[in-house]
């Protein structure tokens, strides 16, 4: 395994060319927890998808495990994103399948296992998250708080090495956040998986990562890598501490 | 029991004198390999490991399958990251409960109660609408009127050519069939009648009414269906906005409105059609022209005409009454969009019946 799961340098993302954050220098060690916050369409997202590969980044240098996907051929990349798992912001469960479908689909397509363990597999992981009892629900028939969880299931069908979480307590109230940040960290207790999570939410964030990446987006530019911890107080890093100020306060 | 290569996952079971069992696991687990089976009733359970080389979720997985009836069993042999990934699965609370599985009987009522509150709810739907128009009739209701144009070039305007199509080869096809069959009597002139009746007094609305389900009931549930999945009609309801006057007043309005004219245009294309056929025979333009105006009286054409008026408000208030009560998700708009066009033709044809039966009555 590579000694970082996830390292970039001088990384510039952004949309069709154009960087709309830029100076994203950080390395992470497998097995941590990294929040990617900021305010509101500064690119968190964004530095998220150019992460996992999902995008390309405008500039810089950037490697997932070991690899640096902007110069791997498409059948590499997809390869590698087989490794990854993904929770997006607004869940993406296939609304025409059950929630143990959703999970069985990945397993089917990539593991092939005989039905009976295709079904294991996705039970177990359904369990994981507390969803035992609703295996056989559509996507439209749950609340969201149980559909960030099915998706999250999904997410780990493939015992992924490095997470990507998008917002996962967006739109969850304090209980169920709560319970989604145990969950968090339960996974990564359980698996030993490096995950990278796109917030805002400090509570959620102080909870659960071991380092944050503050965005900025007055500079257009990484403010800071350092334990959230460290944006409690006001050192270093001014607008990251007002902004955490600011939201632990909400 | 199995225990074939090292490298493979094997389980074995043995009974102890006090019944209870000892579940021992070993080799690679790794999935999409072959997994062991293995089949035990006991109270309690023991798992333990022997030469465990490497696994990822199949081997909790499959525990926790093979445990799930077990009360409490004992892990306290087993690594203690698989303890946890055992573990997990049986700890995490769930927070909302699911729906026991129904029976037979309970599917049919539940069937039954659909379908009667699915009539309910299209009944309201109209009431809803009716209303609606009423209120935009006396200045109450806020209905966005600006879409009235825009719907009318899309439900109308760009029908044309499809309608025209339609209507030119209806027209030749009726005249190709009455031409043989007059033939015999000897009454090739007649196929003008023929034409230019059926047209006008059926085939013209009836045509346009089944394309405006084709094509503008399946796109207004899509739209409000889409509307609905993406919270935009709750929007309209926080604002205070009634989203069946507001959305669906302008769609049913523009739709009534241009199916009628898209009937008479199909009409006429359908007598051109007949023409074309009839004239490349024994009849002349003229003789051809004069039947035609002579076969369809006024009554004929206003009989057409409101038929198509009707047919053109079922055609947009089944896109719309399916658009509003479409599911919250993608399979749910298409749902939505098949099930308009199914609504739509069922309500033409039937009330096409019912037309017939009244202009019988009524000797229109």
């Amino acid at each position: 395994m590579a000694a970082e799961a996830i390292a970039c340098e001088e990384l510039a993302v952004g949309h069709g060319g154009k960087a709309i954050m830029s100076g994203i220098t950080f390395a992470l060690k497998p097995g941590r927890i990294l929040a990617v916050v900021g305010p509101s369409g500064c690119g968190k997202s964004t530095l998220m998808r150019a992460l996992s590969g999902l995008d390309d980044p405008v500039s810089g240098s950037s490697r997932l495990l070991g690899r640096d996907l902007t110069s791997v051929s498409t059948e590499e990349r997809e390869q590698a994103l087989r490794r990854l798992g993904f929770l997006f912001q607004g869940s993406a469960l296939f609304s025409s399948l059950t929630l143990r479908e959703n999970v069985e689909l990945p397993i089917r397509e990539f593991l092939s296992p005989p039905r009976r363990e295709q079904r294991q597999l996705a039970e177990y992981k359904l369990s994981l998250v507390g969803l035992a009892d609703a295996m056989d629900k559509l996507p439209s028939e749950i609340s969201g708080g149980m559909a960030k969880r099915a998706a999250l299931a999904r997410a780990l069908a493939l015992d992924p090495e490095v997470l990507f979480l998008d917002e996962p307590g967006a739109g969850l109230d304090p209980l169920t956040a709560a319970r989604m940040d145990e969950l968090i960290l339960r996974v990564r207790e359980a698996f030993g998986t490096t995950i990278v999570m796109v917030s805002h939410e400090v509570p959620s964030i102080l909870r659960t990562a071991d380092f944050c990446v503050y965005l900025d987006t007055e500079t257009g530019r990484m403010e800071a890598y350092a334990p959230p911890r460290d944006f409690l107080s006001l050192g270093a890093h001014p607008r990251a501490y007002a902004f955490f100020q600011q939201n632990h306060r909400n | 029991m199995s225990q074939t290569s090292p490298s493979q996952a094997w389980a074995r079971t043995e009974v102890s004198a006090d019944g209870a069992v000892l579940l021992t696991i070993g080799g690679a687990w790794k999935s999409g390999s072959a997994l062991p089976e293995v089949a035990f009733r006991a109270d309690r359970v023991a798992v333990r490991t022997e030469g465990l080389e490497d696994f990822d979720s199949c081997l909790p997985a499959w525990l926790h399958a093979h445990l799930r009836s077990i009360r409490s069993p004992d892990l306290s042999s087993l690594p203690l990251r698989l303890q946890s990934l055992v573990r997990m699965a049986e700890t995490v609370a769930v927070t909302e409960t699911a729906n026991a599985e129904a029976g037979l009987l309970e599917n049919l009522g539940a069937w039954g109660a659909e379908s009667g509150s699915s009539w309910g709810r299209a009944l309201e739907h109209i009431g809803h609408t009716a209303l609606g128009f009423l209120r935009a009739g006396l200045g109450r209701a806020r209905v966005n009127w600006n879409e009235l144009p825009l719907q009318m070039q899309t439900a109308g305007v760009d029908a044309l050519p499809i309608v025209a199509l339609l209507g030119f080869l209806t027209g030749l096809i009726m005249a190709y069939v009455g031409l043989i069959q007059l033939k015999q009597v000897g009454a090739t002139v007649y196929v003008a009648n023929l034409v230019a009746l059926a047209m006008a007094r059926e085939m013209g609305a009836l045509m346009t009414g089944v394309i405006a389900c084709g094509r503008t009931s399946t796109a207004f549930a899509s739209q409000l269906g889409s509307m609905n999945l993406s919270q935009e009609s709750d929007a309209l309801r926080a604002l205070g906005i009634n989203p069946v006057e507001f959305l669906a007043l302008p769609r049913i309005l523009a739709v009534s409105l241009m199916v009628p004219l898209l009937s008479v245009f199909a009409t006429f294309v359908g007598v051109l059609g007949g023409m074309v056929v009839a004239c490349s025979g024994d009849l002349s333009v003229d003789q051809y022209v004069t039947q035609a105006v002579k076969a369809v009286s006024w009554k004929s054409f206003v009989a057409g005409f409101i038929k198509s008026v009707v047919f053109g408000f079922i055609a947009a208030w089944a896109g719309c009454y399916r658009g509003h009560v479409a599911r919250r998700s993608a399979l749910g708009v298409g749902e939505a969009a098949t099930s308009a066009a199914v609504l739509g033709i069922t309500l033409i044809v039937i009330a096409d019946a019912v037309f017939a039966v009244i202009f019988n009555l009524y000797d229109i």
